[in-house]
């Protein structure tokens, strides 16, 4: 008989997640994904001004927040007709690139590492580096005053745990040492987002602020010293660990899952123009030999609610989606939705913007025995995160000369005004994944407003054919000898950034129906 | 001890802890004494703190995670003991309930709340399959002092918009007071002087009639803020591509400063980088109770405030003689 075993909450991820697992000799034989929490984003957005909508979805997620306010304002200069001029798409960049080194950075170092390292290996450094030894004598303070939150009390280490001393004390050193720079990454941001989390200055049409020369210059300054941490620190440790001591998990891919795989696509290198930092594409049952790429066609999309408390209806594109709530659904273990592409479930996030790119020093990795899975998703961060800093720079000197012609324009000032209908849809490539926004206008306020979110499409149930969501399918088969201690398990979820807030949204509301599930 | 954590280390924590308080109006002394006592005293001696998250984005949390001044993981580590925080602590499931049980029965710790607490029915949040509604409470009965972080917590913000009759920590926790702060996020500046003013007096600073600091909420951002002149002038901004109108008051895109109790305007944000109103966005209102359903639409005028001042302007003809003209 396996062995049910409930983790929840699942922490370090954003939001509340909730993973049901059944194991059989040591093995994950199944697995089910809830998302916990409903606010009603969608919903309380009805009847609003549009405009209303980017700063409002930015809520969706603070660790995020960009990306939302971004996407909201793609679909909304959609369905405003506005033309971004080429300074509030070179500030939109920035901002989102920003997002980028500070998301993956906080990601790896703070959401992850603690799962690979077994912290106490420290107490055995041996070296005499004044800065690594300050941090000995920090975990040995914390040990002695009995007071280690929040470091323990944790899953306990097992034999994929990092326990080389010198390893594990410099990684605890940088998640220290990133704590601030990730900080410093986002205040980047705030320099033309107004602040940080939630930007400001992102509205439809373009941006708010006009940026001095000396804004350029801070942010360009302060890049040096991302573009130094992530070179030496960031991306050095992710490979030393990922082709080192992880290389095991590395091989097995351990947390696989379908091998499908989506990109929106974003981040025009160089606006106006249309080529893209990171391209859109669809992989179906990867081949990591022969990597075939479909384009990606947007009306392939569609939603299954069969598994989540909403009630039935057959699988619908999103932009026409009507759903209700339905908490006493029998079959429903889930507030996410299982978005599908073209019938199948997809990964969404760096692995499969990497693939979809066919980027060299992943396709490198996966040659020396790299296979898809949680550290190839580490990795992929890691190589993202380099792109992202180095096509800053350009964006810095282009927004520079641009700025300095007569006539420079950060917002389209012809389309501000809301339009008595109208509709829009905007696709972005956040940190975590694709991301859609749909707004339907109708007497100038919202009549519909949906969003499908990177975690929606990782963290989703099984669909009306009951195939597993990628989380669900990417537990399968990883090993847990021990049911009380399932570091695997989070290993594998914390891989996808889980961002459980955005998963979840809830649509039409029309009839007050919620009334009927009153229990308190 | 080195400078390990960042720029700081414990004594520079002390200082900047004394310079905080000197700016509460109380004694170095005090401060020094009381708070370092409280660190170098036995089994780690550190305030205990559990850090809840119901309906929330975790924003909070991730503004909290950016103070580099101090940094955050001198606070983390060397100045609170952090026993609960989902999107922070290293155990989970199982693991992380029973360090939240334990510390729940030890009792005297700082509760920090984060995200609104839904009221039509609790299954809108379930944490370790529990309504939050329910850990709420019971981390609440044996808190020392409750701090409600963001809009949401103090008073629902987005989320009360919304369905699921999303609430703040006040309206479920009503026999202790509930400091708010209320800005969304919360300003990591007012959460970190909250706790180092509890930490030295161990009471709850004086509040206003929303449960908000003093210290933090008793101006409008409207009275502090530097494109005042500019409003009463009457000279709005149109058009944000516009230089000369770089700096003009924000009333016409629906700024709600003259609405809005913060300290935003002077403190600024992220290490006084920017803030919403420098950006040339404009204020939205994040720290009143009516945010966000009160403040909508926010990107426009609704108290015919910026029509009168235009009128007024025309009929005034103001010309600015003072302004820089290029020369050709």
């Amino acid at each position: 008989m396996p062995k049910k075993i409930t983790i929840d909450p699942v922490t370090r991820i954003e939001g509340h997640l909730k993973i049901d697992i059944e194991i059989e000799n040591g093995k994950v034989v199944n697995a089910w994904s809830s998302g916990t929490m409903a606010r009603g984003m969608e919903i309380l957005l009805r009847g609003k001004d549009p405009r209303d909508a980017s700063y409002v979805t930015s809520r969706i997620c603070g660790v995020c927040y960009s990306v939302h306010q971004l996407c909201s304002v793609y679909a909304l200069d959609d369905a405003y007709g506005a033309q971004i001029p080429t300074g509030g798409s070179l500030l939109r960049n920035l901002v989102m690139g920003a997002q980028y080194i500070y998301d993956h950075m906080l990601h790896f170092y703070h959401l992850t590492a603690l799962d690979y390292l077994d912290i106490m290996a420290i107490a055995e450094y041996k070296g005499n580096d004044k800065d690594l030894l300050a941090v000995k004598d920090k975990i040995i303070h914390l040990v002695k005053t009995n007071d280690t939150y929040p470091l323990t009390p944790r899953y306990e280490p097992d034999e994929f745990c990092v326990k080389d001393s010198d390893m594990v004390i410099s990684a605890v050193k940088h998640y220290i040492d990133a704590l601030s720079m990730q900080a410093k990454a986002r205040n980047m941001g705030a320099i033309f987002g107004g602040r940080q989390p939630h930007y400001q200055s992102i509205v439809v049409g373009g941006f708010t602020q006009l940026p001095d020369i000396n804004q350029v210059l801070q942010f360009r300054n302060m890049l040096d010293e991302q573009k130094k941490f992530v070179d030496e620190v960031y991306f050095s440790d992710v490979m030393a660990f990922g082709t080192g001591p992880l290389m095991p998990l590395a091989k097995i891919g351990l947390g696989g899952g379908h091998y499908n795989y989506l990109s929106y696509g974003a981040l025009p290198i160089k606006p106006p123009k249309k080529h893209l930092l990171f391209p859109a594409g669809v992989i179906k049952n990867l081949d990591p030999t022969n990597i075939v790429v479909e384009p990606f066609d947007q009306n392939k999309i569609t939603e299954s609610v069969k598994y989540a408390w909403y009630k039935n209806s057959n699988p619908l594109h999103p932009s026409k989606g009507e759903t209700k709530y339905d908490l006493d659904k029998e079959e429903a273990y889930s507030f996410v939705k299982a978005p599908r592409y073209d019938g199948m479930p997809m990964e969404v996030g760096p692995l499969a913007r990497m693939l979809v790119a066919k980027n060299p020093t992943l396709l490198e990795l996966v040659k020396q025995g790299v296979k898809p899975g949680a550290v190839a998703r580490h990795a992929c961060r890691a190589i993202e995160t380099k792109l992202v800093v180095n096509a800053c720079y350009q964006w810095c000197d282009q927004l520079l000369e641009e700025m300095t012609k007569p006539g420079f324009k950060i917002h389209d000032n012809e389309h501000w005004e809301t339009p008595d209908s109208g509709q829009g849809a905007g696709f972005y490539e956040p940190p975590r994944g694709a991301l859609g926004h749909w707004i339907e206008i109708k007497n100038k306020k919202i009549k519909n407003y949906q969003a499908i979110v990177p975690s929606t499409w990782n963290a989703s149930p099984r669909c009306e054919k009951g195939v597993r969501g990628q989380y669900e399918e990417s537990l399968i088969g990883i090993p847990v000898p021990d049911p009380d201690n399932p570091i695997n398990v989070v290993r594998v979820i914390r891989s996808f950034d889980p961002c459980l807030a955005c998963a979840i949204h809830l649509i039409d509301p029309q009839t007050n129906e919620i009334k009927k599930f009153i229990v308190e | 001890m080195s400078s390990l954590f960042g720029e700081i280390n414990r004594r520079d924590f002390l200082k900047y802890s004394a310079i905080t308080a000197a700016a509460l109006g109380l004694s170095q002394t005090d401060v020094v004494t009381k708070l370092g006592e409280a660190m170098a005293a036995p089994r780690s001696g550190k305030a205990p703190v559990i850090w809840l998250e119901g309906q929330d984005c975790a924003g909070c949390t991730v503004s909290f995670a950016g103070t580099l001044n101090p940094p955050a993981a001198a606070i983390i580590l060397d100045t609170i003991s952090l026993r609960y925080h989902e999107t922070i602590m290293a155990a989970a499931g199982h693991v992380s309930e029973k360090v939240l049980h334990e510390t729940v029965k030890s009792g005297g710790y700082v509760l920090v709340v984060e995200g609104s607490i839904p009221t039509v029915d609790g299954r809108f949040c379930m944490v370790a399959d529990r309504p939050f509604k329910e850990i709420l409470l019971e981390c609440a009965a044996n808190a020392a002092a409750i701090i409600a972080v963001g809009a949401c917590a103090s008073y629902g913000g987005i989320p009360a918009a919304g369905p699921t009759g999303a609430k703040g920590v006040r309206d479920i926790i009503k026999n202790k007071p509930v400091i708010n702060l209320s800005t969304c996020p919360v300003h990591p500046d007012h959460l970190v002087a909250t706790i180092v003013y509890f930490l030295v007096t161990n009471k709850v600073p004086p509040l206003d009639k929303d449960g908000r600091p003093l210290m933090f909420y008793r101006e409008l951002i409207h009275d502090t803020c530097r494109r005042r002149a500019y409003f009463e002038e009457g000279l709005l901004l149109q058009d944000w591509n516009d230089p000369e109108q770089k700096n003009w008051c924000l009333i016409d895109k629906g700024c709600k400063g003259p609405d809005t109790y913060s300290d935003c305007a002077v403190r600024r944000w992220n290490d006084g980088l920017n803030f919403c109103i420098d950006c040339g966005a404009g204020c939205r209102g994040c720290a009143q109770p009516t945010f966000y359903k009160g403040m909508s639409p926010l990107y426009s005028d609704k108290t015919g405030l910026a029509a009168d001042l235009k009128e007024k302007a025309k009929r005034r003809k103001i010309k600015r003689k003072l302004v820089g003209k290029e020369v050709k």
